[in-house]
């Protein structure tokens, strides 16, 4: 469905002289590698989470393969097309949402960009009247698309871009950052409106987010990037399994300790009564938890998962100090 | 064809209903425009009711063409005035947006958002256009379709030039400047190209090419225009559209969509 191979982005960005005439007359540039060589296939169905620090390259990867920039080298192919000759047929199928970004009639209602968008996508009457209802009651926004998009929250103004983005049914759709900004209770209805969306229309999603629960909660294959270099591109739970190292034991107590065991020291920790927080290596863990277990008086006990964000964080610290 | 009337139509509508959002706008740029037009009729008047002749033209003359310039003026800015709003777009990334969308981007950055004052002011524009047209006389059917067709020519050399400016702006992001030059320059357009002294007659009539786009329509009208000129204005015309559209593609080519 996605196919990108050996693709290389370059920005020009002019460098200062220090000469105001030189800078007019004869500016230099500076050549740019966001995407250097990058390689990878998507499948139908799938929900990948493409995960980077800022300016690693995976809104341009995005753009280039919905046609909006053209690639300096490589090959890409999405449902067969090639993406920058914009296709009416290609523009059809995909769709792409920008948190950061309004594609919404501003000073109108949100329902007159639905309508826009029937026509722009040729959308029957009816599949629209049905696909439309579905959506507003899947996103619950009946009470807003009739006010003008200006006026509405930002919780409100992503609601009504993904239904304006999703009443084409597109077969691959582009997420940039669709949560950025948004409050926890927006944010929670936003992944749990994509996680149904994606189980009902099995559509391909790609999707960018620096909220890396928003990336677990969906995605369950993850590309990561820096630098415009994949340094991982698997199964989150390969991600989890292979970089993972530590885990997190969680007890809470019945009653505040005086002391905490000596041994307890060793490891990092936290303690604020009832919960006492260990954090441990993996392999250490069928040594160390017997141990615990019989010195603090305990009411309940969990072993968690290193938090992703943290296995991420190490994964890109161990690449740049690796290189 | 029949999609891309429908979507010209509904981002006309929605321009138009945008626009009406701030009715006092509305009323003060209709009042403006009108009194920028009304004091330079008034100008051209008086002047040559002292004179009696500009450049070989009598009243009635110089009115039509100064009347035929704010058509073509006036029809420019209704059909291409999303131009004017298009730096925003390049500037926040928000262009990116069009590019994906499937139409050609053309149906919404060029002839997306027409401009409901030039819309209002049309009517006017041409009633006075034809009474004084007919005022003048010295014209038969041939050259009052020649006149249509020369019009027609301005437009799509009008386009093509805001397409330039387009292109202009994806590479440098700098639609302002040279949409103030254009309109500068083609104001030079409002008054006969003959008042204009050699060399600056042949560089405003043939290179610019302010006098195609204002002055050879109203020649073409009173019978006074050579075929050869009629073919370099033509050819002119297209030759430029080529190019425009050459560069637009160019500059698609480097956009950055800067934004995130």
């Amino acid at each position: 469905m996605i196919t990108v191979k050996d693709l290389v982005k370059t920005y020009e960005t002019p460098i200062k002289s220090g000469s105001i005439l030189r800078d007019i007359i004869d500016r230099q540039y500076k050549k740019n590698i966001a995407l250097n060589h990058i390689s990878f296939e998507i499948d139908e169905n799938e929900f990948v989470g493409f995960i980077g620090p800022n300016g690693a390259g995976k809104t341009t990867t995005m753009k280039i393969l919905s046609g909006i920039l053209y690639p300096t080298e490589g090959s890409t192919k999405v449902l067969g097309y090639t993406p920058f000759e914009k296709n009416n047929k290609f523009l059809k199928q995909i769709a792409f949402v920008m948190g950061q970004k309004n594609q919404m009639l501003w000073e109108l209602p949100a329902i007159d960009t639905f309508y826009l968008n029937k026509e722009i996508y040729e959308i029957g009457d009816a599949s629209f009247k049905q696909r439309l209802q579905e959506m507003v009651e899947l996103l619950a926004c009946e009470s807003f698309i009739d006010q003008p998009v200006k006026t509405l929250s930002l919780g409100q103004r992503m609601r009504v871009e993904l239904i304006a983005s999703l009443l084409h049914k597109p077969k691959i759709l582009f997420l940039d950052e669709p949560t950025i900004g948004l409050d926890i209770f927006a944010q929670a209805a936003i992944i749990k409106f994509l996680k149904e969306y994606q189980s009902r229309y099995k559509t391909t999603v790609m999707l960018t987010s620096h909220y890396m629960q928003d990336v677990q909660r969906l995605a369950k294959r993850i590309i990561m990037i820096d630098h415009g270099t994949i340094i991982f591109d698997g199964m989150l739970k390969d991600l989890i399994r292979d970089y993972s190292e530590e885990k997190i034991i969680n007890i809470i107590m019945d009653e505040p300790l005086e002391k905490l065991p000596a041994f307890i020291s060793h490891y990092r920790h936290a303690y604020t009564f009832p919960q006492l927080k260990i954090t441990i290596q993996k392999s250490q863990l069928h040594k160390i938890l017997p141990q615990i277990l019989e010195s603090v008086a305990y009411n309940d006990v969990t072993i968690e998962d290193e938090h992703i964000e943290d296995i991420i964080k190490k994964i890109f610290k161990k690449k740049n100090t690796s290189s | 064809m029949k999609k891309n009337f429908k979507l010209f139509w509904l981002f006309s509508t929605y321009s138009i209903k945008s626009a009406f959002q701030q009715r006092l706008g509305v009323v003060l740029f209709t009042l403006g425009k009108l009194l920028r037009f009304v004091v330079f009729f008034i100008f051209v008047y008086q002047l040559l009711s002292k004179t009696r002749f500009l450049a070989g033209y009598n009243i009635n003359q110089t009115i039509v063409f100064y009347l035929t310039y704010t058509m073509i003026d006036n029809l420019g800015q209704l059909l291409f005035r999303e131009v004017y709003r298009f730096r925003p777009l390049i500037v926040s990334g928000d262009f990116s947006g069009i590019l994906i969308k499937p139409y050609h981007p053309f149906m919404r950055i060029l002839i997306g958002g027409i401009d409901v004052l030039d819309v209002i002011l049309t009517l006017p524009y041409t009633i006075l256009l034809v009474y004084f047209i007919q005022k003048a006389g010295g014209f038969t059917f041939l050259t009052a379709i020649i006149y249509i067709g020369l019009i027609i020519n301005s437009l799509v050399l009008t386009m093509a030039f805001h397409i330039l400016v387009l292109s202009l702006g994806i590479l440098t992001t700098e639609v302002d400047h040279a949409t103030l030059i254009y309109r500068d320059l083609s104001r030079m357009g409002s008054v006969p190209m003959d008042i204009y002294k050699e060399p600056l007659r042949t560089l405003l009539t043939f290179v610019i090419p302010i006098g195609i786009m204002m002055s050879i329509p109203v020649k073409g009208l009173f019978g006074i225009l050579t075929w050869n000129v009629f073919l370099y204005s033509v050819a002119f015309c297209i030759i430029f559209l080529i190019g425009s559209l050459t560069i637009w593609k160019k500059a698609l080519m480097r956009y950055q969509s800067w934004g995130g």
